[in-house]
């Protein structure tokens, strides 16, 4: 019998299933490093270091802080500009701000009441952050919380400062 | 030799089943790793500052530095505050 095309067949088959493996290969490559890694945990920690440079140096706490009659309003009003902070993100993302941080000001006598509050951004996303524990909303914001302690100008009053970071950008973070 | 012929009823199975039955387990192996590969892809990849090899011996955190910058020119009450606060945040 003559077997001679069998091998012919048998030939063309080959390059098919080495076209389905690779097929195969680029298809779990792809899969895998088309989601992004989620970087909002450390960028919330810069901001912390950012927002801490600012307000404390060298232990005492920035003397733009205070006025006469204690906390300045106008340092408060102005501390994107004062500490050089921007919101701006890529114009692909939503125009609502993206980023919200809150910083807490408590005399050493009562480290319970917040003596002296200042808040910037967007805060709607503190509500995605209260229910952040829950699975279904753990990825739609990530929020980071640190705390110091530092000095009045004078070195006679002590301040805890916590400091609470909260950032969306859920699309370029999350697929 | 023609009755040799008809009564040999040895079956052969040809090469072409051979490959049929590689085919079913590439593509069962195939399936097995995309899927293993898209699971893996839908855990957030989440990057911490705790998963990165730092060398804790040179990297202090910055707000534990400038609390103890501010312990050292606290007074003898003002660093009792900063202990008991710590021990209790720890």
């Amino acid at each position: 019998m003559n077997n001679k095309g069998g091998s012919k067949i048998i030939a063309m088959y080959w390059f098919v299933i080495l076209m389905i493996v690779a097929g195969g290969i680029f298809v779990m490559v792809s899969s895998f490093y088309n989601h992004p890694y989620d970087i909002r945990e450390i960028e919330g920690e810069i901001m912390i270091n950012n927002i801490a440079n600012c307000l404390s140096y060298e232990g005492k706490l920035n003397s733009e802080l205070f006025d006469e009659e204690g906390f300045s309003q106008e340092f408060s009003e102005n501390f994107l500009e004062n500490c050089h902070l921007n919101f701006e993100v890529e114009e692909s993302l939503n125009e609502e701000v993206q980023y919200y941080f809150e910083i807490d000001f408590y005399k050493s006598e009562n480290l319970e009441i917040s003596t002296f509050n200042i808040f910037k951004g967007n805060l709607n996303l503190v509500a995605g952050y209260e229910i952040q524990e829950e699975k279904e909303y753990e990825r739609e914001v990530k929020g980071v919380e640190d705390s110091f302690f530092s000095l009045d100008e004078k070195g006679e009053e002590l301040y805890l400062i916590k400091i609470l970071t909260i950032i969306k950008k859920t699309e370029k973070n999350v697929k | 030799m023609l009755n040799k012929i008809q009564k040999n009823n040895k079956a052969q199975i040809s090469e072409i089943m051979t490959w049929i039955i590689a085919t079913i387990a590439i593509l069962i192996i195939l399936i097995i790793f995309i899927s293993a590969s898209s699971f893996l892809a839908q855990k957030t990849k989440t990057v911490q500052a705790q998963n990165l090899e730092i060398d804790f011996e040179k990297e202090i955190s910055l707000l534990d530095t400038k609390t103890l910058i501010a312990y050292s020119f606290a007074s003898e009450s003002q660093r009792n505050i900063i202990e008991k606060w710590e021990q209790e945040n720890e």
